[in-house]
Parts: C-alpha cells; structure tokens; sequence
C-alpha cells in the first residue's frame, strides 16, 4: 500500500505559480489493485484542503487518508494519515506529517523544514522504537510527496509538446530522490461526478526501486484550470492498480 | 480421467469457497465457475452411483458462484466511521497548530 501512496504523490510540479488549490477541497477515490486481470477496490484515499490560522500566518492544511473498506479491515486493515501544512501562495511546505497503520504496522514520522528552506529536523518513531530525532539537509526545492501532489496541479501544460519533460526532487523516508514528469498528451476520461472529461495526460518515473516499466505510472488531470486528478494508474513489483476519482466537492 | 477431473474439481470448489469469503471481489468467480464446468464434465461422466460427489460440488460451486454475483451487485464497499482514527486526526491538528505556532 504503501508504493500505491507514493506512486499517487509522485504527481509532481517545479513550477513556482500562483496556487489554483481550493481551500476546504475534498477529492474522493477508490484505490484498486489489479488481481489476476479483474480489479478488486481496496481502499479509499481523500485529499483535502482546510485554511488553518496560527498567529502570525496563514497555512494551507493539504491532507490525505487511506483507508481500507470496511470488508478488508479484518484481513489487512490500513489508517494512513499524511498531512503538510504549506505556504497558500506557492505551496512550500512548513511542515509535514504522516501517522501510518497498515495492518498492525505503524510508524510516524514529522518534518519541521527550517527557515533556510534548505534543512529539515525530523523526529520518526517505529512500532516498539524509540523515537529518533535527526537533522538533515535538503535542496531548497525539493518537497514532502504531499505538498508535491498538489504541486503539480500549477504546471501550465497547454504548451507543453508531447514528450516533453520536467525533473524535480521530493523528500520521502528522510531520503530525496529524483523524479521525472513527462506530458503525454490529452485524453478523456471518466471523472466520478464530474463526469467524462478531457485531461492532461503525464507518466512519472522515479530513480526508486519503487515504480516499474516504462511510462506505466500515469496520472491524468483535467485539462482546466483547476487540474483535478482524477485517475492514477500504476505498475509497481508486485502488480499493476488504479485510484481513480469518486467524488469532488468544494473545487 | 473421471478421477482426475473430480479431484481438480474439488480444489477449485474450496478454493472458490475460500476466495468467496475473502474480499476479492470477483475474482472468486474464476475458481467457483471452472469448479462448476468441471463437476458438472464428471456429474455426464459418472454411472448412477457415482453422482454424489460433483452433484455436492456443482451445489456448493454454484451457490459460492451466486454468492459473489450477489455481492458484487448488492454490497457496496464502504469505510467504516473510525472513532479512533478520527481522534488520532484531530489530536495530529492540534499537534501541528503548536508546531507551526512555534516557527
């Protein structure tokens, strides 16, 4: 489950632009993984968006869940937790954090990125660990998966040529690590309750043991404004699967 | 040949009937039907006496079978309401607001 979740924020942007993310947006989906041909639903995954005040600054709360439907909870039961809180206007993240419990496993782990933009201090704890604290250093650009989820949702691909590629670096497991986006063209496709529509089409690749196959981790995103994603495809070791869009509210 | 087909049979029965239990989804529908084909191949082959057997798979394989058709069509997946999950939420906010407060 856990290459799903990174494959699914591995939807990545460079571009610094003004930020076309909702506040208060709520993004449905039903993750299915592939099993001998026929696709079985696993789990729901929501992202959302909530304005949060501290007292000096304002923050764009960007959430997402997983959670398993209720007739695999008893066999393999998933609450993944995995929140940044970023800056509104180019969605730099202040801070990250993720609570994972995947069928009794769980960990959490938190980045606090320093003012240099350039540093993170990161405390992450373990089923029956002891928490560990350490610091580490960061290219200025690179992001948390979730901010960069969103990220992506601000790069203008109206011209963008078939082919064309973009690189940037995201910070997951206290490690960094490339990734590619290249722009595969325009496709319609069936978006939950928005209906059919036509999207930008992007394969992610990673320099990660992760992902697999070639221009086999798609992403489509409307081909408007506000970019929803709505279907993610994925090709990993152990079998291929897709989240798509269910229901969005608050766009 | 008879034998062979019955024992395969009987494998793929409790393997559907395993599969039908589990949340696969339709996937079940592949062991419970070649379950059924093959009781039903054995049921044409056997003399009179020898019926018992792939009548009893044929029964179970077909009621397994229905049982993920049902499902299928009637059970919606659904997320239980997680108190648990939705206190831990709400503790990770609040636990962010000091953070971010302290930046």
């Amino acid at each position: 489950m856990k290459k799903t979740i990174i494959i699914l924020f591995l939807s990545i942007s460079y571009v610094y632009s003004f930020a076309q993310i909702a506040q208060n947006e709520k993004l449905v989906y039903a993750a299915s993984y592939n099993m001998s041909g026929l696709m079985t639903q696993l789990a729901q995954v929501t992202l959302q968006t909530e304005p949060v005040k501290t007292s000096n600054k304002f923050y764009l709360r960007l959430s997402a869940e997983i959670t398993t439907y209720s007739k695999w909870d008893t066999f393999f039961k998933i609450r993944d937790l995995y929140e940044s809180y970023v800056n509104p206007t180019n969605l730099k993240p202040s801070l990250y954090r993720r609570s994972i419990n995947e069928g009794g496993y769980t960990k959490t782990e938190k980045y606090i990125y320093l003012a240099d933009g350039k540093t993170i201090k990161s405390t992450s704890r373990k089923k029956n660990r002891a928490e560990i604290n350490s610091t580490f250093t960061i290219n200025s650009s690179s992001q948390d998966v979730i901010s960069m989820a969103y990220k992506i949702r601000t790069i203008d691909f109206t011209n963008y040529k078939v082919g064309q590629v973009k690189t940037c670096t995201i910070v997951f497991d206290e490690k960094e690590f490339p990734v590619s986006i290249k722009y595969m063209g325009k496709e319609t496709v069936s978006a939950g309750n928005l209906g059919s529509k036509e999207c930008y089409c992007v394969s992610i690749s990673a320099k990660t043991d992760k992902l697999k196959g070639k221009d086999k981790n798609l992403i489509w995103l409307t081909a408007d404004s506000k970019k929803i994603p709505v279907l993610v495809k994925f090709s990993i070791k152990i079998g291929t699967g897709q989240v798509s869009l269910s229901n969005a509210s608050g766009i | 040949m008879r034998k062979t087909l019955l024992i395969t049979a009987s494998t793929l029965s409790i393997l559907g009937i395993i599969f039908t239990i589990l949340p696969l989804g339709t996937i079940a529908i592949i062991p419970n039907l070649l379950a059924i084909i093959m009781a039903f191949i054995v049921l044409k082959k056997s003399d009179a006496k020898q019926k018992t057997a792939p009548k009893i798979i044929l029964l179970v394989s077909t009621l397994a079978f229905l049982t993920v058709i049902g499902k299928d069509i009637f059970v919606k997946d659904v997320v239980v309401v997680d108190k648990q999950f939705n206190l831990q939420k709400e503790e990770s906010k609040q636990e962010a607001q000091k953070d971010l407060e302290g930046l």
